[in-house]
């Protein structure tokens, strides 16, 4: 018996009325709050293209892009590498492998804000145990979150401890999916494991990296916590997220339109950017 | 659904119980209360007390850490609805919450007459009361005699008349520090917030903002705050007296409290955790330092109790902090939690604890040397954007220049406030 043509919409909308309700109205709601201003009386009215203007001709706006993109230019490509390489490790049954999977797996199981707290404690430069480390081993104390130039690379290195067991599995799934006897018949045709990978698994895990880039471009240029935990943002605006930025702007400077206008040029960012990695990967695809 | 008699009879039924629980809960009339977040042991005999005189209001109150209770605030108060009725009020917070609208005017509401000038000043805007006061702060030099003694340092002396200088503390400071062993010289209680280190500046002399609230270029990157700033700034990097990075008002207590730092600038609520909680720790206070060539000047202000104007239950709201201001109420939460009083009568009424030696420099302080944060309704923008330039100090840098930068960040969010 064939199902009513309804059928299949009515099993999906749960879920299409929660992306309805918590994604896709927010973005509508944040798209036109971006044209808006509210008065100190929380009285809101149209205020055309001003916030946009406002953050064209602020600094701190520019800085806020600027290490976001670094952040992001850093960040994708290593967690993506990472987790490939991990679920290389991880694809093959061996020794230890179990206990290896358990160390990758476990950073998932805490929280974001916990994993913020905790690090912020575990790199703390006056009683931090990463210093009392570096300190028996004779090496110097590090001041981590409280550089300038430190905090940015300390932040994209919690960021991946607890981020990129999670993109494993994406990749280890893709592992998976590739036929064994395409392998064996390239091994029997006398292909060393260098000549599998980058002949067979790579151009057959195209899907998988294009979904696990994507995704976690997206995660990552929506990441709040570790920046709003530790760091606000300084030392100095050197992890000034836009996220934050955005945060900052409703909550510290009381200007929603800045907010929803910063949150609209995330979600063109986002939008761009993802389409330029679906195209790449798309165009590969063709080829 | 078909609209049956007995559908519609059950709806109508179900309407009418409604609304007279709703009539039944308006008249016992109710108090919602978002409070910083205190132990509960501290908050709840106040309340209970009131609900015990008042049985006809009945309040409650949930407890917010105060590092998410501006932000909870925010929120709440931006959605414009009667909830929270009252809410825990951070003192030069109150003209922003005046003149946007989110706290009640008070004028006819209290009697000014009965608190301490500061207080009135700091609950005030343009001569208008926008909060109620409920307590206030005075800062103390809390010191631990073991870690002086093994240093063979005489501690600071608790007559105000023999106030130590900041250049005592940072020279004590140095011979107490000891970074292998986790020893610090200094730990400042808010080592990033406005509060505590505005002081700095204005013992030298400088004024933090301008008359009118709306300018800092020339006020707070003036000569008086460079040079304030950069003896703090050298507390950090070049002494290294004191702990970077250590600002959480929760964590910083228990550093002097744990035997790991000589000296801890501290606010009197401190004096009951020392007590209570550690008691094997030896430790005494002194008047707050000053700078050799100024003047000294002491932080002040804390917690007033703000009224949301949406309410829905005026007199009730009126009771409540009539109730919580009042003499009674004011003296049990001294015993409570420490703070220094905000009624003039309260500091005749306990001469066991106000005619001791540490009570006699907070009275002098709050009398002589207390200068309250600037009046301006910018106050939020003011103390975040001065407050991550204080972070970044303490991690080096050029204090100028940063002051400078700092102080057009904040008159580009004054500039929202020039018409009110």
């Amino acid at each position: 018996m064939r199902a009513k043509w309804w059928v299949p919409f009515a099993f999906l909308a749960p879920a299409l009325l929660g992306l309805l309700l918590f994604r896709v109205v927010p973005i509508l709601l944040s798209l036109g709050g971006g044209f808006t201003a509210t008065d100190l009386t929380g009285e809101t009215s149209f205020a055309g293209w001003s916030n946009y203007a406002a953050l064209a001709d602020d600094p701190e706006f520019w800085n806020s892009v600027r290490v976001t993109l670094v952040f992001n230019m850093i960040i994708n490509p290593l967690q993506v590498v990472l987790a490939f390489a991990l679920a290389l490790l991880m694809a093959r049954p061996g020794p230890g492998v179990g206990a290896l999977r358990t160390a990758i797996l476990l950073p998932i199981t805490v929280s974001i804000a916990l994993t913020s707290v905790m690090w912020n404690l575990l790199l703390d430069p006056g009683v931090g145990p990463v210093n009392g480390l570096l300190r028996s081993l004779g090496l110097p104390a590090q001041p981590f979150f409280h550089s300038e130039g430190q905090a940015l690379p300390s932040l994209i290195a919690i960021c991946t401890w607890r981020g990129v067991g999670y993109w494993m599995f994406f990749m280890l799934g893709g592992l998976g999916a590739i036929p064994p006897e395409v392998n064996e018949a390239a091994s029997i045709d006398g292909a060393g494991a260098w000549r599998r990978l980058w002949h067979i698994t790579l151009p057959l895990m195209r899907r998988s990296f294009a979904f696990v880039l994507i995704a976690d471009t997206a995660a990552n240029f929506l990441l709040f916590a570790p920046v709003y935990i530790i760091t606000t943002g300084g030392p100095r605006g050197s992890t000034s997220l836009l996220m934050f930025e955005a945060y900052r702007a409703a909550f510290t400077l009381l200007d929603n339109g800045r907010s929803l206008a910063i949150s609209t040029v995330i979600l063109l960012i986002i939008g761009a950017v993802a389409t330029l990695e679906l195209r790449f990967f798309r165009v590969d695809e063709a080829a | 659904m078909k609209l049956t008699r007995r559908t519609a009879l059950a709806g109508l039924g179900l309407g009418m119980g409604f609304a007279g629980a709703a009539t039944r809960a308006r008249a016992g009339g109710t108090i919602k209360a978002t409070w910083n977040g205190w132990p509960d042991s501290q908050v709840k005999p106040l309340f209970d007390a009131f609900n015990k005189a008042h049985p006809e209001t009945a309040a409650s109150y949930e407890l917010i850490p105060f590092s998410d209770l501006f932000q909870t605030l925010e929120v709440r108060l931006g959605a414009r609805t009667a909830e929270p009725d009252v809410y825990s009020c951070d003192s030069p917070l109150s003209a922003s919450y005046g003149v946007r609208k989110q706290a009640m005017l008070l004028n006819d509401v209290l009697d000014r007459g009965q608190f301490s000038k500061s207080c009135v000043d700091a609950a005030s805007f343009r001569g208008n009361m926008y909060s109620a006061p409920f307590s206030t702060s005075s800062q103390l030099l809390f010191y631990n005699r073991a870690l002086f003694k093994q240093a063979g340092i005489e501690p600071p002396e608790t007559d105000i008349a023999r106030r130590w200088t900041w250049e005592q503390v940072a020279e004590a400071g140095r011979k107490i520090t000891d970074p292998a062993r986790n020893r610090w010289g200094l730990v400042i209680e808010q080592a990033e917030r406005p509060y505590q280190l505005l002081p700095l500046g204005q013992s030298l002399g400088g004024t933090a903002l301008s008359d009118d609230g709306l300018k800092a270029t020339g006020y707070i990157d003036g000569p008086a705050f460079v040079e304030g700033f950069t003896f703090m700034q050298r507390l950090y990097t070049d002494w290294k007296i004191a702990q970077p990075g250590v600002f959480d008002p929760n964590v910083t207590p228990d550093v002097f409290g744990s035997g790991r730092a000589g000296m801890f600038l501290g606010g009197t609520f401190n004096l009951g955790l020392f007590r209570d909680k550690y008691k094997d720790l030896d430790w005494g206070v002194a008047p707050h330092p000053y700078f050799a060539k100024g003047k000294p000047v002491t932080p002040t202000g804390s917690w007033h109790i703000g009224v949301n104007p949406r309410t829905n239950d005026k007199a009730g709201v009126a009771a409540f902090i009539r109730f919580m201001t009042s003499t009674e109420p004011q003296l049990e939460w001294f015993k409570l939690r420490p703070y220094v009083p905000v009624r003039l009568d309260v500091w005749d009424k306990l001469p066991e604890v106000f005619d001791t030696p540490i009570w006699r420099i907070i009275r002098n302080e709050v009398q002589t040397t207390a200068v309250a944060r600037p009046s301006t309704p910018g106050w939020r923008e003011y103390e975040d954007l001065l407050r991550q330039c204080l972070r970044d100090m303490q991690s080096g840098g050029d204090v100028k220049s940063m002051l400078t930068d700092t102080a057009g960040k904040i008159d580009r969010q004054l500039l929202k406030y020039r018409n009110v």
